[in-house]
């Protein structure tokens, strides 16, 4: 193969790879996840095939519960590690999981992500 | 009257081409005797024809060309061909790279089952597992092995580690299920174990990848003595390969880690046994394939483009896998959401 040629097909590879990695998933659909029951801020986040929503808000300075759901989920997003709060836990295949994350502060987002590293979602406070 | 000349030759990649050299060779009526020195890459020959070193050097590889061999009086200085071959090989495994992970970003693999898990779920789950990016590092580490087993060893030696590998897979899945079985939900599975074996076998399909892709001289990456003597222990011996096998267990994959929740729930030696040893069965197709494909594609004329390819495969995804880890041990910033 002409040594141009295969050039310019790997640059054109390597932007696809790139497209494949940044390009927009349905995490960018903001959801209407997050309610407050008895001063307590719920986050409902869907884990099957990644995390959905990717990124969500949420209020600062309120007792603040993750819910992770699943539905007949066995990929990575089962084993869900939150490293800032030293969480790692295997989520049941099926149900609501419901993981207490304090009183998060302005400006520190929560950061979970799958055991393997592949999915990953964020929880911005503001 | 009979001279001895002595050729540089080219191409070769493996032990078998010794001795298709050699035969190619032999079958030439003015040729008495050739033998072929694969280390130093010559070809030493005896001949009753009276043509120069540089006619015969052309004739013979006319007859050898078309396996991939070239003879020369001269020693080729970086041979232009195999700088050809990485070319070819860089587009071609780019393109395996983007359709993997666009078969990941399409969510055709994301499904889900609902009720119980029973040993034909998981077969089925594990048919799934074993083309999802999960099991990219599962995968990647089985081909890079392989690959670099194939290119290594000669025929006999080559398909015997593989079988055991894949038998120490199958039967510590199998063990492994049925322990957890029996002991129920005693036990919690370590993230950061598996997470650092992860890393681990990343690595290794990093410096496997580069070595494959041959892009330094000599074709090899030095790699230091005792990482070396591992891997010729994965070659020749017969426990390493089953070592590799049962550690495929612990490895970070979310398919594998969720099978050993349903077999830690499952009650009994015989439940966890039977959707450990199912799960398993179902990754194995498409592992076997990949161990296997590798040492056929090994003997064929494609091999070094096979093998520079599957460098560039190995290399993407250690560096995914690699990435993925250091972001699960929360040691960098989720780079990506695949």
């Amino acid at each position: 193969m002409n040594k141009t040629a295969s050039i310019i097909i790997t640059l054109g590879l390597v932007i696809a790879l790139y497209v494949v990695f940044t390009g927009s998933s349905k995490s960018e659909v903001v959801a209407n996840n997050v309610e407050i029951r008895n001063g307590i801020q719920y986050v409902t986040i869907n884990a099957g095939g990644g995390y959905s929503p990717g990124i969500s808000s949420a209020q600062a300075g309120i007792p603040t519960k993750l819910v992770m759901k699943t539905k007949g989920t066995y990929d990575c997003s089962l084993s869900l590690a939150i490293p800032s709060i030293n969480y790692q836990n295997i989520l049941p295949q099926t149900g609501d999981t419901e993981i207490d994350v304090g009183t998060p502060e302005i400006g520190k987002p929560l950061r979970g992500i799958c055991g393997m590293g592949m999915y990953n979602f964020a929880v911005n406070f503001n | 009257m009979l001279m001895t000349y002595t050729f540089h030759v080219s191409g070769t990649h493996c032990a078998a081409c010794k001795i298709l050299i050699e035969d190619i060779l032999k079958e030439q009526d003015f040729i008495k005797s050739a033998k072929v020195d694969l280390n130093k890459k010559t070809v030493e020959i005896n001949t009753d024809s009276d043509k120069n070193q540089g006619e015969l050097a052309q004739i013979l590889t006319e007859k050898i060309k078309s396996n991939g061999y070239i003879l020369s009086v001269e020693k080729l200085i970086l041979e232009k061909k195999s700088d050809d071959v990485i070319w070819k090989a860089i587009p071609i495994g780019l393109v395996f790279l983007v359709l993997f992970f666009l078969l990941q970003k399409s969510g055709i693999l994301n499904f889900s089952i609902g009720g119980k898990t029973t040993p034909t779920t998981s077969f089925i789950i594990g048919l799934i597992a074993s083309v999802s990016s999960c099991l990219a590092i599962v995968g990647g580490l089985i081909l890079s092995l392989s690959a670099k087993i194939a290119k290594d060893d000669d025929d006999e030696l080559k398909r015997k580690p593989f079988i055991l590998f894949h038998l120490g897979r199958l039967l510590s899945f199998a063990i492994l299920g049925g322990v957890l079985g029996l002991i129920g939900g005693a036990i919690g599975i370590n993230f950061t174990f598996s997470a650092i074996l992860g890393i681990i076998a990343s690595l290794v399909m990093i410096i496997l990848g580069i070595n494959l892709l041959g892009i330094f001289k000599k074709n090899t990456l030095t790699l230091p003595s005792h990482i070396f003597s591992f891997f010729r222990k994965v070659e020749h011996t017969t426990l390493a390969p089953i070592v590799v096998g049962v550690g495929t267990f612990f490895l970070p994959c979310g398919f594998t880690q969720s099978m050993q929740v349903v077999a830690l729930s499952s009650g009994s030696f015989m439940s966890g046994l039977l959707i450990m040893f199912a799960f398993a069965l179902g990754t194995l197709p498409v592992l076997a394939f990949l161990s296997f494909g590798s040492v056929s594609f090994a003997h064929s004329t494609y091999a070094p483009l096979f093998f520079k390819s599957t460098g560039v495969v190995v290399l993407g995804l250690g560096v995914f896998a690699l990435l993925a880890g250091l972001a699960g041990l929360g040691i960098i910033n989720p780079l990506f959401s695949i």
